[in-house]
């Protein structure tokens, strides 16, 4: 749905797609909204104050880098998103993207394993699998990762509910330590609500105790796994700027880590643990100014405000998905050009991994063709371009310096409002939505009027389109899958679940720390809906946020 | 006898099955009512026979659906006979979403009234619903 311009109202040289227009200026704000000057020069330059405000890259507080020298001492990951079908389907899709030269590896699963909903729920036979791998019990992850030593590999799952205890449940399962699991997840529960799920599937205080048992048991158990936290990705595909992303995900870092400090945890027992999952959009220069500002409000808030010391906790690690909001289905080609742009960002910027959004992602899950060009883009900005030689190529300069500058007031300004009110209450009030739907419905207005010029949507657009092929696979080993699934279930052993739900029940009413009994379900085969569930029911929410299943163990 | 605005216009939108994508029908909801259409939103997470069941106790002239998912037919399929079970089949049902032009004479086929997918703009779905007959209208016809 676009809001093009109306006929009337259209002006005129966006009804003329002739060539002396095709190159005009058509905005001078970031696409997050932030005025701009023509130019920018030194008398921009002395609030920079290179030893407060910047410093050296890899010193505090890192507005220029993580690292002293950057990609000189290690390249960004590469990552490339794989996920679809049955666990044997997806990993079929590794094999095939491992050919491509992709190194680095995100699995995403379907919405339901998202969701924390078994396959065999009655209401959504038609979901399993379909945007993603179903992946919802360890015998799930057994077959997934076959051959696959759990301590030895970097696997990025694009997934927040229950990963981390099912793999720690089938690293247990295979003798392995859990203070040697490698690779990540996405914990950040709270940010599911605020991106679709609601207080139905992910009510806020229930979402937030989740992330808080997680963080303080990896903290614990498993140093050597990462967990992307926040995951402002979502947020910002959502409807959030480049000012937004660090105020909402700085407001759920704060809230987090002042939790698990009251549970013994401190800002150095976790942080290091943590990378913030982040995007690109298309505008490069505020995405660059993003990063560096982002850096700074973490380094001083875990100093000033938690108290860190280690440097390993004040410098902040992030992760780059590129925007799919940012993709047109319109001329789907061009994506390619826009892909490229955000992923240069994303290096500008220092990050330390990307996964480029393949061009057909408005139109399916990536076609293996399409995800072979997103890797080549990576490879031709590694190789050809020279755009990771230098550590913060864009410093100095007096645009991005204000730039930095402006995003940085702008998310401090709205950080402020969210923790006056409180985030639990700028959630469930539905503040914080209804900023999102704000900056959507001014996007939607700016491209009716042309403010806002979207290539191949709003103006330059063409009737004669011809379509992409879209992805499909056969999903004939779907239905055989559930069946399986369905079947595992009377072979386990009911007493030792049984009783190993009921103390994953008890010990979640009490209020304490869930990982441990969630492990011990899992071990037993219990299921991704059973364990959510009586997490859910413990808390006081429903079983199955539908209403159609009740608890089988009552 | 229609005006060009949606002031009299009652439309019913949500979302089915486990879809989260509400962005672009959240901010169409805006944009619509902005024009005068009265919504009524349902959110994320319908069942079939709950959106039905809306579409009859708000006295809906129109009621739409949006997907990012590709299990939009199947959606869409149980949608309809949710309507049908609920005496409001004649209610027309318009889908939006990340709908692919190859699935579209599947829709309308199953009897969906009107499909806009990315490349529809706000002005034909505003189209669409100011040239469609009210709910009082067929009740008299």
């Amino acid at each position: 749905m676009t809001e093009r311009p109306a006929t009337e109202s259209t002006p005129k040289w966006l009804q003329d797609g002739s060539e002396n227009v095709s190159v005009r200026l058509s905005r001078t704000n970031t696409w997050g909204g932030l005025e701009t000057r023509a130019w920018y020069g030194p008398e921009d330059a002395p609030k920079l104050d290179y030893e407060r405000n910047l410093g050296d890259p890899g010193t505090y507080p890192y507005a220029r880098g993580s690292y002293p020298d950057m990609y000189r001492s290690k390249m960004w990951t590469l990552r490339n998103i794989v996920g679809y079908g049955t666990p044997a389907d997806t990993r079929d899709g590794l094999a095939r993207a491992r050919s491509a030269g992709s190194p680095g590896f995100d699995i995403v699963l379907d919405t339901l394993s998202q969701e924390a909903i078994d396959p065999d729920h009655p209401t959504f036979p038609v979901e399993v699998g379909r945007e993603g791998c179903t992946l919802a019990c360890v015998a799930d992850l057994e077959q997934l990762l076959d051959g696959i030593d759990v301590t030895k590999t970097d696997i990025a799952w694009h997934s927040t509910v229950l990963l981390y205890p099912m793999l720690a449940a089938m690293a247990r399962r295979q003798g392995l330590s859990l203070d040697k699991l490698q690779g990540s997840h996405m914990p950040d529960h709270v940010q599911l609500n605020l991106t679709g799920y609601g207080e139905r599937i992910m009510p806020v205080r229930l979402a937030h105790r989740a992330s808080v048992d997680c963080l303080e048991y990896v903290a614990r158990h498993s140093p050597r796994w990462a967990c992307g936290f926040p995951q402002a990705y979502n947020l910002r595909e959502r409807g959030l700027t480049p000012a937004g992303e660090i105020a909402v995900g700085m407001a759920i870092v704060n809230q987090t880590l002042h939790d698990l400090a009251e549970r013994g945890v401190t800002a150095d027992d976790i942080a290091p643990s943590l990378a913030w999952v982040s995007t690109s959009d298309i505008d490069l220069f505020e995405e660059v100014g993003k990063y560096r500002a982002l850096r700074r409000v973490w380094a001083r808030t875990l100093s000033e405000r938690f108290n860190a010391t280690n440097s390993r906790s004040l410098r902040l690690r992030m992760a780059c998905h590129t925007s799919g909001r940012s993709l047109t289905y319109q001329q789907p080609y061009n994506n390619i050009v826009r892909a490229t742009v955000q992923t240069l960002a994303a290096i500008l910027g220092g990050v330390q991994s990307v996964e480029t959004c393949t061009y057909d992602e408005p139109i399916c899950i990536p076609t293996h063709e399409a995800r072979e060009i997103a890797i080549r883009t990576q490879q031709i900005l590694a190789h050809e371009v020279g755009a990771a030689r230098t550590a913060d190529p864009l410093g100095g300069s007096w645009y991005v310096e204000t730039l930095t500058n402006n995003v940085e007031s702008a998310a401090l300004d709205l950080l402020e409002r969210i923790e006056g009110m409180g985030l639990f209450t700028a959630v469930e009030s539905g503040w914080i939505e209804s900023l999102m739907d704000e900056t959507n419905e001014r996007i939607e207005r700016e491209l009716a009027t042309g403010e806002r010029v979207l290539v191949g949507v709003n103006t330059f657009a063409r009737p004669d389109e011809h379509r992409p092929a879209r992805f499909s696979f056969d999903q004939s080993s779907i239905a055989e899958h559930v069946k399986a699934f369905t079947e595992r279930k009377s072979t386990r052993d009911q007493a030792a679940l049984s009783a190993a739900i009921r103390a994953l029940h008890d010990t979640a009413a009490r209020g304490e720390n869930c990982l441990d009994a969630m492990i011990d379900a899992f071990e037993l085969d219990a299921t991704i809906g059973e364990v959510w569930g009586t997490f859910r029911l413990a808390l006081g929410y429903p079983y199955d946020p539908f209403g159609v299943l009740s608890s089988p163990f009552h | 006898m229609r005006s060009a605005s949606g002031s009299d216009i009652r439309c019913v939108l949500g979302m089915l099955g486990v879809d989260v994508h509400s962005k672009g029908l959240r901010t169409l909801a805006r944009l619509l009512r902005d024009r005068g259409v009265t919504i009524v939103y349902l959110g994320e997470h319908n069942s079939p026979d709950g959106m039905a069941h809306a579409v009859a106790v708000e006295d809906a002239d129109v009621v739409g659906v949006s997907f990012s998912t590709s299990t939009y037919v199947p959606h869409t399929t149980a949608l309809l006979a949710a309507m049908r079970r609920a005496g409001v089949a004649d209610v027309p049902l318009m889908v939006g979403g990340l709908i692919h032009p190859d699935d579209e004479p599947t829709l309308l086929n199953a009897g969906v009234a009107a499909v806009f997918g990315p490349s529809s703009t706000t002005e034909e779905i505003m189209n669409f619903l100011t040239d469609l007959p009210r709910a009082r209208d067929r009740a008299a016809s």
